[in-house]
């Protein structure tokens, strides 16, 4: 519990201030007593949240595509590893977003306009709402595949999806959003019993994450975009936006940085094992020769596996894929009204009613059926559009990455939570990784036989 | 909702909403660090076409 508290007289004028406050005042209790209790496993689960729903939410629609065509292009080699580093950078990336939350109680959005002025501020704006607005159309794009699998309409699949979106936002606490969330997201385990179906070589595996290969064909375009959508798959700026925001909203303190540092690293071991599994689950596609450029969506994938899998598998590969575009779609359209709210000054909460709310709920709901809308155009290239996503979120990440660094090097708000020299070190070689590989991609597409076309 | 003071006390001072809607003031930036922002800016609006011009490219290409 917090001492010598100073209550600021608006506080008990303003209702909507009062049950914001209140609700999170609430959580706070419960965590007060646990820690007083010494309950370490159930504070644990009362303070874990952001870090599993960034991680899992990034395994969203285009991630768990850009996972399948690796495993159906590469098979069981090189990008597994790969997909392990991408998730140590997540983790390196997420984990300052923990300390700027706690050190500040303030949303990067906000910090990012406090600290360095509007231009700056709406150039990040406009790449996170560029950005998410694209993401959450492909979210829809694997709804509605998934949808399709089982024979169910476009129309019914992603009307079906905007309303569970809507709902979620009508819980109107956070903690109970964040539960929900959560347990749509233990779904995306869906992925790791497809893989066994696809009987994997234990030694193979080994082989991969002890040799870094094999690597069919070498380096090459495909191989390049490839690595672009897999970074661009665990790594991008919407996850910086909205675990932060996350992190404030459920109310988040220094004492609590342990936990949020072990939530991160849970949701990233989670979304880790998740992601090797759905390139396992579609190598068989690789060791069969199925070309998979032809690809329409994201259900082709789980079609094209039936053979292989069997129709057990090949479902629960369909269903994983409508829980990752669900539960992002979630997350994202939350992070976009975050954003917009701290940008604007207006209030953002999810422990806000829609009278107190309007402006963040309607960021939500409007950036959901923008979205919506986007993928019901007849004769949409779907699948082109998931992978091209993510390289596009890779190619925004180097400036987000260099504001967080800037911001979580900035004593005056950060304190003795500001960024050591491991942690700059570390920040600061992915932020360079990122931006090398989007040169190299800029490089290929203008000198497309540098390096040879395909594997 | 009822208002219940004392709940209140168990956030930090800075937590309460009438704290965080206090602006923080603004950081002056070094030429060094304006530099690589305007860098990173080109970057992207550079990157971003080159996105879409494959993007296009690999529309056409395909039947």
């Amino acid at each position: 519990m917090s001492e010598d508290i100073s209550r600021p007289p608006l506080l008990l004028l303003d209702p909507c201030r009062e049950r914001e406050d209140l609700l999170r005042a609430r959580d706070r209790l419960r965590i007060a007593q646990s820690r007083s209790g010494r309950r370490w496993l159930r504070l644990l689960w009362l303070l874990a949240g952001p870090g599993v729903l960034v991680m899992l939410g990034e395994n969203d629609g285009p991630s768990m595509v850009s996972y399948a065509t690796t495993g159906a292009t590469y098979g069981v080699g090189f990008f597994v590893p790969f997909i392990l580093l991408t998730f140590l950078m997540a983790f390196v990336v997420q984990e300052m977003t923990v300390r700027l939350g706690t050190a500040t109680h303030r949303g990067h959005a906000e910090l990012i306009f406090q600290r360095f002025g509007p231009f700056w501020g709406y150039f990040a704006m406009a790449d996170l709402v560029f950005g998410n607005v694209l993401t959450l159309t492909t979210e829809f794009i694997a709804i509605q595949a998934g949808g399709l699998y089982f024979g169910i309409s476009p129309w019914l699949s992603v009307t079906g999806g905007v309303a569970l979106i809507i709902a979620s936002l009508g819980l109107r606490r956070y903690a109970t959003w964040e539960r929900s969330v959560m347990l749509l997201a233990a779904f995306n385990g869906l992925f790791i019993p497809a893989a066994l179906f696809a009987h994997p070589s234990g030694a193979a595996l080994a082989h991969a994450l002890t040799a870094w290969g094999p690597l069919p064909g070498g380096i090459n375009n495909v191989f390049i975009v490839l690595v672009l959508a897999n970074i661009g798959a665990t790594v991008t700026p919407w996850m910086i936006f909205f675990q932060q925001s996350t992190v404030v909203d459920k109310g988040l303190t220094r004492a609590d940085l342990l936990q949020g540092r072990l939530d991160t690293a849970i949701g990233a071991a989670l979304a880790a094992v998740a992601a090797i599994a759905t390139l396992l689950a579609s190598a068989p596609l690789f060791a069969h020769h199925v070309d998979v450029s032809s690809f329409a969506s994201g259900a082709d994938f789980a079609t094209a596996l039936r053979p292989y899998l069997g129709s057990t598998g090949a479902t629960l590969f369909a269903l994983g894929m409508v829980e990752a575009g669900l539960v992002a779609a979630m997350a994202i359209s939350t992070s976009s009204a975050y954003a917009l709210g701290e940008t604007a000054h207006g209030r953002h909460s999810l422990n806000l009613d829609f009278s107190q709310g309007k402006q963040f709920y309607a960021a939500a709901i409007l950036s959901t059926l923008l979205a919506a809308c986007i993928v019901l155009i007849p004769h949409a290239p779907l699948l082109a559009m998931t992978l091209t996503v993510n390289v596009i979120a890779t190619l925004l990440m180097a400036p987000a990455l260099l504001l967080l660094l800037l911001l979580v090097n900035d004593r005056e708000i950060m304190g003795d939570l500001a960024n050591g020299w491991r942690m700059n070190l570390a920040g600061g070689s992915v932020a360079i990784f990122i931006a090398l590989a989007g040169v190299l991609y800029g490089v290929i597409t203008v000198f497309p036989n540098l390096f040879g076309v395909g594997p | 909702m009822s208002g219940d003071p004392d709940l209140t006390a168990f956030l930090e001072p800075t937590q309460l909403t009438t704290a965080t809607r206090q602006p923080l003031p603004r950081r002056k930036l070094s030429r060094a660090t304006t530099a690589f922002l305007i860098l990173l800016r080109i970057y992207v609006f550079i990157a971003i076409p080159i996105v879409a011009y494959a993007f296009i490219h690999a529309m056409r290409a395909s039947p």
